[in-house]
């Protein structure tokens, strides 16, 4: 090839790449939804004289045009390809591929989101709680503790921070749980826990609550496919995990009360495992308050979870050893009106938390 | 609007190109005006009227001086004009500023005006001076004002440089080739200066910022971000040239160059003949020399430089940090114009080193938000505060970012374009350069267009100035 010709080539493949582009961007079918992202995407803004006078329709447009370029996902692949197989970046947007195994860098410890954690659920007990409650924490882990050491990758000091949250509620009595979680315990692709592998946390938690779990469990696996929350974010090309759930008759005969939607809910809503976020087939997932009943309990003691999205998929395994588990999340509802709905006499009460939100605490209300 | 955005490249950039090169030459510098027009009010709707006042007042002074260049009144004209110019750079960029200063020594408190910064207002009021200047020296004015307009708000250069003189391209204004041989070589380096700033100046952008947010600080971070903010600046400032070159070489103009590899410099004079050329050598031109140049004595000349680099500093940003920044480039030219130089050709290597060191700490002062935090960052390189020599997560991003950095400190030097000239000359390197060149321009224009649609706006460093 010529220089005349290479010139032309180069021109005409730039003209059709620019043009080719103007086109798909114009005319193909633009998703309201990422799937991958589980995110809106942003809608092409109104074109007005006021819009565009204050600058808003320009700024809309620029997130309109990368949320509705073509192919957002394969060209979203293509850079975090780049960014490790070229540039050998140690993450990509803050997630990393270990063992196929994708995590956080969870780093660095935020003290002061661990005090505002603990400052919450200090008011909770001073405001509810009498000496006749008694009180545990519990701090689950990320998936990060178990993958960094051998990547390379920075990481929190677990063992500090379990520390440093027991010494924080120092109105809680500890109760460790992350010698017995290794990697495996949680999904590939997901931030969480898998419930079919954590009977050994349930046991533990409910033995130190002074209770025991009775519950002889039935496993059962899914068809669907489980793309977990980080396989969308990562944008790699990785295997879905399976998703199993336990049940038992204990569990089968539960019923569950979402005081949000005021209405009776299934322990597992196996409908949620085809859809937006397959694990919030875990009692329906972000739900502010709930309450499990389990008529056929062999004792009356109650316990009150405070949890996040981990606590879903724990709470059918505690089941057995209560007779009511009432499970508030205080990122959906301010800490100050669960008075209304939960009666705290006689009740053991258990925080229960992931390092995730206790170090991003300023989603707690 | 951004180079590096979506809404440039596949959205602005296809429509521009169509409309100018559907159009009969004629009318080629109204579409552009129009396009530029366009681009500038994306980024600022209400600051199209002032750079349009601008405009139009230096067509008219253009007009004046000419008619009347060899009487006094032309010189009074050239002056009122380039005051006009200046006074709105000062009220947009430096009210604030001076009212600051004016509080903390008179102990008042008059309140800010906290007035928007027009973009690239820094970029074409020097581009208007020139011109005035440039017409009273001799050169012609413009009659056509669609042309001069199409000049100074020619979007490829308009928001973040480089300086085009008009002198430069005034004839290019009213006759340009146009040919797949300058197109294409405008899309390589427009493809350069894309790639220069996704793929190195953003990255490096990113280890600034964690730098900036970490509680973690080591000696060795604080190394880590002196580089990687050096190569930053360098590949965004650049990149942006590039891209500026190139599209103005599609379009037909030829810009001049504005960075010359600066960090194989042997000393800070010779790193400013390579940095940034069009603004040194705007100052050269329309300050230094109307001041007297070389021709006074060696006192008023470092008077001058000092006046002349504070300026500079100044043109930078409304703060002290940048002032000072200029000052400590003044102080080290002094030097070498005095004592150094003659030295420092005696040694290379250690002239490379004493060039890297201070341009290394002057991008420190740089990008300090205030002079404590230039003081403090600059002590951090030395260990100050007693700070340890590494950190976790310093060496957790000296591995993240360490192919970026090399490749960043690679490019930053001729060796590249040394290599492939060397193939070039053998028969069968040619051959396959001739045919993977497209395919390596096309396969880097989608990688890019994977980071933007994956990232999220990011501007460049010098449109703030």
């Amino acid at each position: 090839m010529n220089l005349k010709k290479k010139n032309m080539v180069v021109c005409i493949l730039f003209a059709v790449l620019l043009f080719g582009g103007f086109f798909l961007c114009l005319f193909l079918p633009k998703p309201a939804y990422s799937k991958s992202e589980r995110r809106g995407l942003m809608a092409m803004p109104r074109l007005t004289a006021e819009n565009v006078w204050s600058g808003r329709f320009m700024a809309d447009f620029e997130s309109y045009a990368a949320d509705a370029f073509p192919f957002r996902d394969s060209f979203r692949s293509l850079k975090a390809l780049t960014a490790g197989g070229i540039f050998f970046r140690q993450d990509n947007n803050g997630l990393y591929v270990r063992d196929d195994f994708i995590s956080t860098v969870e780093y660095p410890l935020n003290e002061e989101s661990l005090d505002y954690a603990a400052e919450r659920f200090r008011f909770i007990c001073e405001k509810y709680l009498t000496d006749q409650n008694k009180v545990f924490l519990s701090v689950i882990p990320d998936k990060n503790c178990f993958l960094a050491e051998e990547s390379g990758h920075l990481s929190l000091d677990y063992e500090d921070f379990e520390k440093k949250m027991a010494e924080k509620a120092d109105f809680a009595e500890y109760i460790s749980v992350s010698d017995l979680l290794e990697k495996e315990d949680y999904y590939r692709t997901d931030t969480h826990w898998r419930q079919e592998r954590i009977g050994d946390v349930a046991d533990r938690l409910a033995q130190a609550m002074g209770t025991r779990l009775t519950e002889e469990y039935e496993l059962h696996t899914l068809t669907e496919e489980f793309y977990g929350v980080y396989h969308g974010q990562a944008a790699l090309p990785l295997a879905p995990d399976s998703l199993q759930y336990m049940t038992g008759e204990g569990i089968d005969s539960c019923t569950v009360y979402d005081w949000q939607n005021g209405r009776e809910i299934p322990v597992y809503d196996v409908s949620q495992a085809g859809g937006r976020d397959p694990y919030e087939m875990f009692l329906s997932g972000s739900l502010s308050l709930l309450t499990i009943e389990n008529p056929e309990a062999f004792t009356d003691k109650k316990l009150v979870l405070f949890r996040d999205s981990f606590g879903s998929s724990i709470a059918p395994l505690l089941i057995s050893g209560y007779a009511k588990i009432t499970l508030a999340d205080i990122r959906y509802i301010r800490p100050e009106h669960l008075g209304q709905f939960v009666d705290f006499s006689d009740c053991d009460v258990l925080f229960l938390y992931s390092t995730l939100v206790l170090n991003h605490s300023e989603t707690i209300k | 609007m951004l180079f590096s955005s979506i809404s440039f490249l596949y959205y602005f950039l296809p429509l521009t190109l169509f409309f100018y090169f559907a159009v009969p030459g004629k009318l080629k510098n109204t579409v552009l005006l129009l396009c530029s027009i366009v681009f500038y009010a994306w980024g600022e709707p209400k600051y199209i009227f002032l750079m349009g006042i601008s405009i139009l007042l230096g067509y008219g002074f253009g007009l004046l001086v000419e008619k009347y260049r060899e009487s006094l009144l032309g010189r009074s004209f050239c002056a009122v004009s380039v005051c006009i110019s200046l006074s709105f750079l000062v009220c947009f960029k430096y009210t604030d500023f001076f009212i600051e200063n004016f509080n903390a020594v008179t102990g008042l408190s008059v309140p800010l005006l906290r007035i928007a910064l027009p973009i690239g207002i820094s970029f074409y009021t020097f581009q208007i001076v020139s011109y005035t200047v440039d017409v009273y020296r001799g050169e012609a004015a413009q009659k056509n004002v669609i042309r001069l307009a199409a000049y100074i708000a020619m979007f490829p250069q308009l928001i973040a440089g480089p300086i085009v003189r008009y002198a430069d391209i005034a004839s290019q204004l009213e006759r340009r080739e146009h040919s797949f041989e300058l197109a294409a070589e405008g899309i390589r380096r427009f493809v350069t200066g894309l790639a220069k700033k996704i793929l190195i100046a953003n990255q490096l952008g990113e280890l600034c910022n964690v730098f900036r947010a970490s509680q973690e600080k080591s000696v060795l971070f604080y190394w880590l971000y002196a580089f990687a903010f050096g190569l930053h600046v360098y590949f965004d400032f650049s990149g942006y040239s590039d891209m500026a070159i190139g599209l103005g070489r599609i379009f037909g103009f030829r810009f001049l160059e504005n960075f010359n590899y600066p960090y194989i410099s042997a000393s800070i004079t010779e790193f400013w003949r390579r940095w940034h050329i069009s603004l040194g050598s705007w100052f050269r031109d329309y300050v230094y020399i109307p001041l007297g140049g070389n021709r006074v004595g060696k006192g008023r000349q470092i008077l001058h430089i000092l006046v002349v680099w504070m300026l500079t500093g100044f043109w930078h940003g409304a703060a002290w940090n940048f002032m000072i920044w200029g000052l400590f480039f003044a102080v080290l030219l002094t030097i070498e114009k005095l004592w150094l130089l003659e030295r420092l050709r005696k040694s290379r290597v250690l002239s490379h080193f004493y060039t890297l060191f201070f341009v290394l700490v002057s991008f420190v002062i740089f990008n300090a938000e205030t002079l404590g935090q230039a003081v403090s960052d600059i002590g951090g390189l030395f260990g100050a505060g007693g700070i340890p020599l590494v950190s976790a997560q310093a060496l957790y991003c000296f591995r993240s970012f360490a192919v970026i950095l090399a490749v960043g400190m690679i490019g930053a030097t001729p060796a590249v374009r040394i290599i492939a000239e060397r193939i070039m000359k053998k028969s069968m390197g040619e051959k396959i350069l001739h045919i993977a060149e497209p395919v390596v321009w096309i396969l880097l224009l989608l990688v890019m267009t994977a980071y933007l649609v994956d990232g999220s706006f990011n501007p460049f460093l010098y449109f703030r100035f």
